[in-house]
């Protein structure tokens, strides 16, 4: 009876109404879509093989450096995967791009990481537009423009995984925090530019701000191990230039930072911590020749060594906690080149190296390995702009196992690129 | 009692020099025409490479970082470069927004617009085809834009803009008229391109353009769609392969020494051979190409 009382007025109010014209969407009075940001989704698969499994390479570390840099492993809860992390298919990522002006003033740009893990903010910023004297304000979350390789994003890399020197040192995003960035290019004839940034601190194998608890305290009031860094708490500069010899541009580039570090890796197979101050120096040369509009050949090179200092915890076993003063003083580089023979081929070569691990623990300098190498070679076609594969071959030397012996690694990858939308055009 | 006059103003000229990135030559030069010595134009893109992938140096941000103002082609055909440029420069003279900032194709009407926007059909420019200084009755379109902009931005100068653009039309009137006629015997002439850039001379000609022989914009030739030009060549009879200067010609060179057709190197800018070195000259060699049998 209800039913019918509801639906008779609105039966009735049908058979009255004039059905809404739809009108073509340029002339609907409040249609926005004009406004809708550059819209660009970027897909990253590969197919892998190793001449090791994924188990065995999960454990693998680089003594003294880093450890878990390959293969996929946990981390305060949840699990983290570097790119072609596991032997077969890899879906590395979608990468979803928005980018518009906000307003005479500013660009809004985002880049949303969609793994199978779950989604992470990759980068989203605003960066100013109408500043005066060649001065650029950047905030947000954002790529650091350390070196060279850190700015860029994934797909445009070289090759399919990161530096070596780059993944140990700074781990698979490089300097990607949150905080801002000024930059100014000088009104020279010549290419300069400076910049500094003040970012919070929160790299996962260098620079950390949280208080790091002792484990085996009982009381949960006892005083933590290490006092949480006061944040922002990293702070980067850097200077860079370019010069124009005929076709050939050769860019330098110097950087630096300098943060607190709070490494809490507790929970970890081995169990220790680290509470101290670090600095990163970075040198990068990039030398680009190019034979015509297509076809050119690239040498870059980047250098970095990092300086830590201070207290390393351990948990020999779970009702102690012990603690060194440590420091560590480590460099290395990657050294690569390639070679574009014209729009759909590519070839190159790299070359890396730490080869500087000094470690100290108490005044007294440790036995350490100090020569960690991999080469690596690749082949890339591209169909169009828009798509490219990539067949990659390393051979890496750089790791060790639990017992401490150093294994060899062999990689096959064949990687797929594939770009559609809006996709904004790449720097040089 | 001209000279003597421009002698007195030059200090003051000096003073209100203006500072114009263009991002290719022939916009150098029509700038040049206009503003004569009260501009210094400073050029992005090299006029022997192809204008969709001018490389975005270094050096080019520090030209953009000084520039006072920013002249471009538009319709699309700097998406691959210039963006990043500006991002860089750091100068908000040059962002689109800014009123010392001139998108050229606003101004033109753009031919082939594509009925469907999908890159399926390839590198497509979404707003038509944007060679379109390519046609020389376009050239006083964009001359004015040029003035216009010029004395938008320098009210102070502006008669003498006017002037110059004045006498640039009337130099350029008595050479289009000569173009035409020696361009007229060759209406309805069927070519082939490498890729369709010569739209617009085509058109201002009457010549047609019946294949090219990249597949689709952007997309390197492919042996079938090579064999299929060959064979639209066998039946068809064009007179000749436009080739730009560019891209390898080495697909060219295979479709000649099947069907015997020619292939006649046209550059497409100022600079893209050395003996180009003005717009005269670009279409005194374009003409001249067609009409030297």
């Amino acid at each position: 009876m209800q039913k019918t009382f509801i639906s008779l007025p609105l039966f009735c109010a049908l058979l009255f109404a004039d059905a809404a014209t739809i009108l073509p969407v340029e002339k609907r009075t409040f249609e926005q879509s004009k406004f809708i940001p550059d819209i660009s989704l970027i897909l990253d698969a590969s197919y892998v093989t190793r001449n090791k499994t994924d188990d065995e390479i999960a454990h693998y570390e680089i003594p003294g450096v880093a450890h878990g840099i390959m293969g996929a492993h946990a981390h305060d809860g949840h699990s983290h995967a570097t790119y072609n992390a596991y032997n077969g298919f890899n879906l590395n990522y979608g990468e979803l791009v928005l980018s518009s002006s906000v307003d005479p003033y500013f660009t809004l740009d985002g880049t949303f990481h969609f793994s199978e893990n779950g989604v992470e903010i990759e980068e989203a910023y605003f960066t100013s537009t109408a500043l005066p004297y060649g001065l650029r304000l950047r905030g947000g979350k954002l790529l650091s423009n350390f070196g060279r390789l850190n700015s860029q994003h994934h797909h445009y890399w070289d090759f399919g995984d990161m530096p070596l020197v780059y993944q140990a040192f700074l781990g698979d995003h490089g300097i990607n925090e949150k905080g801002v960035q000024l930059q100014w290019v000088a009104p020279t004839e010549t290419y300069l530019m400076f910049g500094g940034e003040v970012l919070q601190g929160e790299n996962e194998m260098m620079f950390g701000t949280a208080s790091i608890a002792d484990p085996t305290a009982t009381d949960p009031d006892a005083a933590p191990l290490a006092e949480s860094a006061d944040a922002p708490a990293l702070f980067v500069a850097y200077a860079k230039t370019a010069v124009d010899i005929g076709e050939t541009t050769v860019m330098p580039g110097i950087s630096y930072a300098r943060g607190t570090s709070r490494l809490d890796h507790f929970e970890d197979e081995t169990p220790h911590a680290f509470s101290g101050m670090s600095s990163l120096y970075g040198a990068d040369l990039t030398v680009k020749h190019y034979f015509d509009s297509y076809s050119f050949l690239t040498w870059q090179s980047e250098w970095m060594m990092r300086d830590m200092k201070g207290t390393q915890y351990a948990q020999p076993d779970a009702n102690t906690t012990t603690s060194v003063s440590l420091r560590k003083e480590q460099a290395g580089y990657y050294t690569q080149l390639v070679y574009a023979y014209n729009m759909n081929w590519r070839t190159g070569v790299r070359y890396d190296n730490i080869y500087q691990n000094d470690v100290t623990k108490n005044g007294t300098a440790q036995e350490m390995e100090n020569s960690f190498e991999r080469i690596s070679a690749m082949v890339e076609y591209h169909p169009s702009e828009f798509s490219r594969f990539r067949l990659q071959y390393n051979h890496n030397m750089a790791l060790y196992n639990e017992d401490g012996d150093r294994q060899s690694v062999d990689t096959i990858m064949l990687q797929a690129n594939i770009a559609i939308g809006a996709h904004a055009a790449h720097d040089f | 009692m001209q000279k003597l006059l421009f002698i007195l103003l030059l200090p003051a000229a000096l003073l209100a020099h203006l500072n114009i990135a263009v991002t290719y030559p022939y916009i150098g030069a029509l700038t040049r025409a206009v503003g004569g010595d009260h501009v210094t134009t400073v050029v992005l893109a090299k006029g022997n490479w192809d204008p969709h992938f001018v490389v975005p140096r270094p050096s080019l941000i520090a030209k953009m970082r000084r520039a006072d103002a920013l002249i471009m082609n538009g319709g699309q055909l700097e998406i691959g470069w210039l963006p990043p440029l500006i991002r860089r420069g750091n100068n908000p003279k040059v962002n689109p927004s800014a009123p010392t900032f001139l998108n050229l194709a606003q101004g033109i009407e753009l031919i082939n617009k594509p009925s469907e926007v999908d890159r399926a059909n390839g590198d497509i420019h979404p707003a038509g085809n944007p060679h379109f200084h390519l046609d020389p009755h376009n050239i006083p379109l964009l001359a004015k834009q040029i003035a216009l902009f010029l004395a938008s931005i320098d009210a102070e100068h502006k008669s003498i803009y006017e002037k110059n653009l004045e006498n640039f039309n009337a130099e350029w009137g008595k050479n289009l008229e000569r173009w035409t006629r020696v361009m007229a015997p060759k209406q309805g002439m069927k070519v082939v391109q490498f890729h369709d850039n010569l739209a617009y001379f085509n058109k201002a000609f009457g010549l047609i353009n019946i294949a090219t022989i990249e597949p689709l914009p952007g997309i390197p030739p492919s042996p079938r769609h090579t064999l299929d030009v060959i064979g639209k060549i066998r039946a068809e009879h064009p007179c000749c392969i436009l080739h730009d200067v560019y891209h390898s010609t080495k697909t060219a060179e295979y479709i000649r020494d099947k069907t015997g057709i020619r292939v006649i190197l046209m550059p497409h800018d100022i600079g893209a051979l050395e003996s180009v070195d003005s717009l005269t000259a670009l279409f005194d060699y374009l003409t001249k190409a067609l009409t030297d049998d």
